[in-house]
This record gives C-alpha cells, sequence and structure tokens, in this order.
C-alpha cells in the first residue's frame, strides 16, 4: 500500500474493537469471527505486509463480504469505508484469475452478451429528457415493468425506458473485481445516455443508482445526469397530484434495501409513499439504517452461494416476524431474493392503488 | 506460517480422529483449519495483544476453530475433546480486555458466535431467554423493538456477547441502579467440561445450597460453556433526567455520591471523571473534577430522584453544570477510535478496573494516578469512578505511554497498579476479569488457599483440564 493514510486507516480498522460487527449481515447470520470487519482489515493488513500464505483462502474471504455498507454506517472513523479495501482484494483475485465459480461465470455471461443474464432483446420505448434505465432484475420481472408503464402512462409524464440487451451497469464486473471491464462498461453507458438526449434518470435498482453514480466516479466516467430512485420518483408523482391512490386498510413490512439506505440515504420516501397508500408500517427488529442485505443473487456481492443463502434466510425470518399483511422492498433484486414472503416491489403496490386512470 | 507468535512455541498436533468426530457432529463446513480462520480466532481485545498485532505478531494460533450451533452439539465436542485429551478455548465477541479467550499453547477455538438467537420474553415476569453468542447491541435491539431493556450497557455493547458478559462478570454503564450482570443473570443452560448438561432454572431467588450458577458467573469459560441465559428485564424507562455537577476535589465528589446512596437514591449513571478525563471530555469546563448523574424510570421517581441529588450535591458545595456534559459523555462513550491511532504512533494504552471501599476510594486512586505516572514512558495517566454501591465504588484507570520497551512499561504500570490497589484494601478486577494477563496477580488477591480452592474446583469439573488452558489460575498440573 504506497499510500500511507490508506495505511493508516486499514491498520486502525484493523486495531479496533469491531463495535460495527453487531450490523454486519453475514456475520449475523454465520457467527463467523472471519469474515468481520475488523477481522477483514486484519487480514488486508497482514496480506498487505506479505504475512498471509494461502492466497486462495484469503480472496475467499474477500468475496464473503456483502458489500452492504453496514459497517460504514456504524463505523467510528470518518471517511473510511472498508469496502474499498476488500475491493482491491477482489481486484487482485480477478486479475489472479481466482474468483469464486459464480462469480467468474457472471463475468464470463457480462463479457459474453454484456450483461449477466444472457441473450436479451433492447427495451426501447417512449419519449422526452426523463429517462427510466430498466435494471438487469428488473426486466425479468413483467409484473413491475407493467406497474411501472401503467404508473408512467397515468402521470402523463414524458419518460424515455431504456434497459435490456446490452446495456447494464456492470455491477457484476465491478464486485468480481474487473475494473477494466466495469470502466468499459461505464464508458458504453455513457454513449447510451447521451445518445439518448437524456436530463434525468429514474433507476429501479439502488446498486445500479450507486454504481452509475458513486463507483462511475470513481473510475472517472461522469454521466452528466441527475438521478432518481423510483421510489423518490413515485413520492414526487403523489406529491405534486400526478398520481392519485385509493387507501387500503392493511399492514406493511418495508425491507430497505441495504445500497438505498446504507449508500443512499433513502429510507424515508417509500415509507412516505406507503403512507399515502393507507399501510400502517410494521417495522422489523432491522429497519432504515439498520438494515440487513437480503443476501443477493448468487455470486454478484456474495462469491459464496452458501453463505448468501444463510444471509437470505436470516432476512426473510427477520421480516416473518412482523406478521404483516404485505411485505414491500424498492429493489428488484431484493423481491425476487426474498420471495419466500412474496415480497412486492413499491412500485406495483403504488399501481395497484392508482384510481385515476385514463380510460 | 510467516505469522510469529509470542505465547506458545508450536501449534499441537490435533489428532485426525478428533477431527473427523467433531467434523460428523457439527458438520464439516464448521470445523476449519485455514489459515484466515485461525489468524482472526488468535486474539481478543486484550489491548498489548493488540498493539504487538499492527507488526504482524499474534500470541497463539489456534489449531482449529470449531463453530457448533448448539448445546448438543458442544455436549459431543466437548467429550471427543476428552477422549482425545484436546484442549478447547471458548471464544464469544472476542471482546475481552485480558486475553481470556486467546488460545494459549494452540488450543482449538470453540466459536459461539452462532449461537445468537433471541428464545423468548416473558413479559408477565419480566424475563428474557437468549442464546449466549449474542452480541449485546442485537440483544438490546430485540428487546427495544418489544418495548424493553436489560440495561447492561457496556462500552462494549457492539462487540460483547451475553456468554462473554456471564464469563466475566461484566458490568454496564448503568449499573448503579440495575447491577452487573451477575445480578441479572436468573438462569443458565451449561455444558460441563465432561460434556454433561446442567440447566440451572431461572427464579428470582432461591436456597438450595450454594449458587451454582455462581460457578459460572466470572468462570472464564474454565469450569463449562455458557449456551443458554435467562435474564431480568426493564420496562423502556419513560422518565430520564440529567445533571452534572463541578467539585473541588475527586474526594469531595466521592463523599456526595456516598451520601447520595445513603440516601437511598439510584441514579442509572453516576460518573465522577478526574481533572483529566474532564478535560478530555468537556472542553467547556477544563480541568476540573466533573460528576454527571442519569435517572430514569417513572417520571415521579426520576423527579423525586433527580431533587435529592441536586440537594446533596449542592449542599456540598456542588457547582451544577446542566445537561450538556450528560450529552456529551452519551455521545462519545462508545468511541474507541482514538486507541488505533496512537498505537500506531507506538504508544501502549490500556484500561484497568478496581474496586474498593468508600472509606478507601479516594486514597486508592491518589495513589494509583501516583504509582502509575512514576512508571518510566508515562505520558497520560486518568481516572474516573463509575459503577457505584452504597459500600464502595470501581475505579477505572486509562494509561498511555510512549516507552522505547513497552513491554516493560506495560508490565510495570499493571504492577504499579495492582500493588496500589492491594495496598489500598482493594480488589483487582471490578469487571474486566482476569483472563491470561491479569493471573499474575491472582495469589496476592486470593491468597495461597484461594488459589488452591479455585484450582481444586477447575480438577474436580474438568479432570483432563480441556477448557481454558492458562486462564483465570495458573494450572499446576
Amino acid at each position: 500500500m504506497k499510500d500511507k493514510k490508506e495505511l493508516a486507516q486499514i491498520t486502525n480498522c484493523a486495531m479496533c474493537a469491531n463495535m460495527c460487527k453487531y450490523s454486519c449481515p453475514t456475520y449475523l447470520a454465520t457467527g463467523n469471527e472471519t469474515i468481520t470487519p475488523q477481522k477483514i482489515a486484519r487480514l488486508i493488513l497482514y496480506e498487505e505486509k506479505a504475512l498471509i500464505e494461502d492466497e486462495q483462502g484469503f480472496f475467499d474471504v474477500m468475496f464473503q463480504s456483502a458489500m452492504c455498507g453496514a459497517c460504514k454506517v456504524h463505523c467510528v472513523y470518518d471517511n473510511y469505508d472498508l469496502r474499498k479495501f476488500i475491493h482491491r482484494g477482489r481486484s487482485k483475485a480477478f486479475k489472479e484469475g481466482m474468483l469464486p465459480d459464480e462469480t467468474r461465470k457472471r463475468v464470463e455471461a457480462f463479457t459474453r452478451y454484456g450483461n449477466p443474464h444472457g441473450e436479451r432483446q433492447l427495451l426501447q420505448k417512449g419519449t422526452g429528457d426523463l429517462g427510466y434505465f430498466v435494471s438487469c432484475s428488473a426486466y425479468n420481472d413483467q409484473q413491475m415493468l407493467k406497474a411501472m408503464d401503467r404508473i408512467i402512462s397515468v402521470s402523463k409524464e414524458q419518460v424515455q425506458e431504456f434497459g435490456g440487451a446490452d446495456i447494464c451497469c456492470a455491477a457484476p464486473l465491478y464486485y468480481a473485481g474487473d475494473i477494466e471491464g466495469f470502466k468499459k462498461a461505464a464508458r458504453k453507458m455513457k454513449e447510451e445516455i447521451e445518445k439518448r438526449k437524456l436530463r434525468k434518470v429514474i433507476a429501479d435498482c439502488p446498486t445500479c443508482l450507486k454504481m452509475m453514480t458513486e463507483m462511475y466516479r470513481e473510475v472517472g466516467i461522469d454521466l452528466g445526469v441527475e438521478f432518481v430512485h423510483t421510489s423518490e420518483f413515485l413520492n414526487a408523482l403523489l406529491e405534486e397530484g400526478k398520481i392519485k391512490v385509493r387507501g387500503r386498510n392493511a399492514t406493511a413490512t418495508f425491507h430497505d434495501p441495504c445500497i438505498l439506505a446504507n449508500d443512499m440515504g433513502i429510507t424515508a420516501a417509500p415509507r412516505e409513499v406507503l403512507g399515502v397508500l393507507g399501510f400502517e408500517i410494521r417495522e422489523p427488529v432491522y429497519s432504515g439504517a439498520d438494515t440487513h442485505c437480503c443476501g443477493g443473487l448468487p455470486g454478484a456481492r456474495i462469491g459464496d452461494c452458501k453463505l448468501a443463502d444463510k444471509v437470505s434466510s436470516m432476512r426473510i425470518n427477520e421480516l416473518r416476524e412482523t406478521a404483516a399483511d404485505v411485505y414491500v422492498s424498492a429493489c428488484p433484486t431484493c423481491k425476487s431474493i426474498l420471495s419466500d414472503v412474496d415480497m412486492k416491489d413499491i412500485t406495483e403496490l403504488v399501481s395497484e392503488q392508482i384510481v385515476n386512470e385514463q380510460s | 506460517m510467516k505469522i510469529k507468535t509470542y505465547l506458545s512455541q508450536q501449534e499441537e498436533a490435533l489428532p485426525r480422529e478428533f477431527i473427523e468426530k467433531v467434523k460428523h457432529i457439527v458438520g464439516e463446513e464448521n470445523v476449519s483449519q485455514r489459515e484466515c480462520d485461525l489468524i482472526s480466532y488468535s486474539l481478543d481485545y486484550w489491548l498489548y495483544g493488540v498493539f504487538l498485532s499492527q507488526y504482524g505478531d499474534l500470541p497463539s494460533l489456534p489449531c482449529a476453530v470449531i463453530s457448533p450451533s448448539n448445546g448438543e452439539e458442544i455436549q459431543g465436542i466437548l467429550r471427543c475433546a476428552n477422549e482425545y485429551k484436546v484442549h478447547i478455548t471458548p471464544f464469544g465477541g472476542g471482546s475481552g480486555v485480558l486475553g481470556g479467550a486467546i488460545p494459549t499453547g494452540g488450543s482449538a477455538i470453540l466459536n459461539l458466535q452462532g449461537m445468537n438467537r433471541f428464545i423468548f420474553l416473558d413479559e408477565v415476569s419480566l424475563v428474557a431467554g437468549f442464546e449466549a453468542g449474542i452480541i449485546g447491541a442485537n440483544l438490546e435491539r430485540e428487546l427495544n423493538h418489544r418495548g424493553y431493556s436489560l440495561r447492561n450497557i457496556p462500552q462494549s455493547l457492539h462487540c460483547s456477547t451475553l456468554g462473554g458478559w456471564i464469563s466475566t462478570r461484566a458490568a454496564g454503564q448503568f449499573s448503579t441502579k440495575y447491577g452487573k450482570i451477575e445480578d441479572m443473570v436468573l438462569g443458565m443452560e451449561v455444558v460441563l467440561p465432561d460434556g454433561s448438561l446442567l440447566d440451572i432454572k431461572p427464579v428470582p431467588r432461591r436456597s438450595v445450597g450454594p449458587s451454582l450458577k455462581d460457578l459460572f458467573l466470572g468462570g472464564e469459560g474454565t469450569l463449562g460453556i455458557v449456551t443458554k441465559a435467562v435474564v431480568s428485564v426493564h420496562p423502556l424507562p419513560k422518565g430520564t433526567a440529567k445533571q452534572s455537577f463541578v467539585f473541588r476535589s475527586v474526594e469531595v465528589a466521592l463523599d456526595v455520591v456516598r451520601e447520595i446512596l445513603r440516601g437511598d437514591a439510584r441514579p442509572a449513571v453516576v460518573r465522577i471523571f478526574d481533572e483529566s478525563e474532564s478535560e478530555r471530555y468537556f472542553k467547556e469546563i477544563g480541568n476540573r473534577v466533573t460528576v454527571i448523574f442519569v435517572s430514569e424510570g417513572d417520571p415521579d421517581f426520576v423527579a423525586l430522584e433527580s431533587s435529592v441529588i441536586r440537594r446533596i450535591a449542592e449542599e456540598n458545595g456542588g457547582e451544577p453544570k446542566g445537561e450538556d456534559p450528560v450529552d456529551i459523555w452519551l455521545e462519545k462513550r462508545f468511541d474507541i477510535g482514538l486507541g488505533p491511532v496512537v498505537m500506531q504512533q507506538g504508544a501502549v494504552v490500556d484500561t484497568i478496573e478496581v474496586v474498593s471501599l468508600f472509606k478507601d476510594a479516594a486514597n486508592l486512586y491518589e495513589d494509583m494516578i501516583a504509582s502509575m505516572n512514576a512508571v518510566k514512558g508515562a505520558v497520560m495517566i486518568s481516572g474516573h469512578f463509575s459503577h457505584f454501591y452504597p459500600e464502595g465504588a470501581c475505579l477505572y484507570m486509562t494509561f498511555a505511554g510512549f516507552p522505547k520497551d513497552p513491554l516493560r512499561y506495560y508490565q510495570d504500570t499493571w504492577s504499579a497498579a495492582m500493588q496500589a490497589t492491594l495496598r489500598n484494601n482493594g480488589s483487582i478486577s471490578h469487571h474486566h476479569g482476569i483472563g491470561h494477563w491479569r493471573k499474575q496477580f491472582m495469589q496476592q488477591e486470593l491468597g495461597a488457599s484461594g488459589v488452591e480452592l479455585l484450582q481444586r474446583i477447575k480438577s474436580a469439573l474438568d479432570k483432563n483440564g480441556i477448557l481454558n488452558r492458562g486462564k483465570l489460575v495458573e494450572d499446576e498440573r
């Protein structure tokens, strides 16, 4: 580590009392000390000092982080994010060809198709300088796409919808540590947005939002457009009276997507939307800035699929405890992973309760 | 392995049959001998060990890490350990500051953190059950969500476990009202060293011979493995009052707190900060002895208690400083980020908590300050009193030095503090426990017969000496 400030940061973390561990979903789901933030930092420090002999073991640990940012939220140090250092470990694993199997498959699929899922049709409809970027998870979710179409139609907003084919934020490459691939994909995304002449883009997936803003900027690419998450877009439509909804007498539990809460700080907007829809919100024990990651897609942020399953199971149990009538989130990946509680996206609930539809 | 260890010469060779049998019990994925795991379970939060860890020096690497998911699996593991004479070191949150979870001699780690579930809440009896591996902050979250709290809020709340609290007789910052963990535990499930199960039922008090649960409250994992516990809980307080006062000396402040407790007031938080700590915490007050109080509970009681505190404080020359110092302390109380920063600069830092009767408390404080300051390399020594009882209080010292010989400075400072404590009739630990480092002072604390009694209890329960070797008292075998 050439940067002395960074060396001091990771050493602080490696010698800290691990007081963020109680917030770490991978730790809580397993009880494994090795994957707590402080111990990950110690391993990174020791790898830097060339004290680690089992390189594969070290890389495996790097891919056992959920990269959810809970440790950053609960950190005693300012301007420090352990994920930056974990990501470097992942980049080294990528360069040395030592990725976990599922992660490697996702990278291979991306290399072939420009997205992690395979061959897809291009989605392109509507006009205007307000864009709606359909994430890879939403692309596979017809209910969610129909819901968004209906809301856009009723609101009479001019929205240019795009996605599918090889248009992807490239999160799979970022989390796999493929920096060059990620940069290339970011440049492509910039071209896609520029050719559509967009001023503002709605993103339905918090991870896409993070990639297309914070992470693109880290690799030197600024898309030059304003971004808004779906939950904020919906909240604004309701506040401005562009859509009206009928109230409902039911309870709802909102699962805060980890990136939305921890990195974007968006926890109020979805709750405000649910309030307008008439739901009484039943919070789980861990919510808002204390939310737990859903576990994510196999091989994605968590490279270890068994671990991802454990994190998912833990979150499902936490949500079930509320015994709410409806479970809702604001991320198509969370919706898919947490399907055991019949999870819906907030877009679907708004669409179901719209009353001022045009005939 | 490239990692240097300084407490054990070499790893024990673990019998292959033991490993196979244990894998059969807990599942293959829950037994690890991978390097990253061995490094991660090599040290708790013993600060001298943490200081050395930045250079790649660790006290002792375990030979394996075993992670059970219930008491039954622990029973099986301990039976195997007895059969193959394998030493086992229990590992809770790894937050202990005396090296109690260091796998001395390269023993196998028994990682208890997978047993971290909330089990039940009995709102009629005001008790709740948890698995012992739950982190304090998660335990509080479960209770708070339901309108309750254990009120054991140590500085390590976010990284220490219920089992760790029980094993060290831990104390929280609200202990003056609610007591230490030994006052909160009603029942527990313990796996004994031979693998048998002891279930101590939760009742408020009993008269059935000596208290068996007291063998494990402070047992530091040497006498059994606590797997579950039932603890008393409190409804979240409806009222809170915060007050602070400045006094002319630590001695006067001690007298005031003594008078307040004698008047049957029981504020949850009472802390006397000496001049040095006041200056660090409260810039606006500066170099003056500051006392903070937090009263909580039913608003009527809180109001009454606050007025008693205020009257006694002011009658004794206390200068009111309002709520701000309390709020500052509440905000900073978990922030220990400075330690690693100064350790990187070569500072050796640590804390030492002891306890004495009121009659000795002021002398003990003066003696501790003088003795610890006299050690070559000392840069900063400060103290506060917290955890008060009608009879006495805990004195909590913090020290930092920039010595040429870190180990010499560390040892000399500890020796100076312990001798000052013993000279002033104090006990060498109030709530951190003994672990690896403080056991060198146990003969002076308990006397030869006390140590021998503990060793005989250990031998009777743990015939093969498998549990947490090298902790609490020296193993004479």
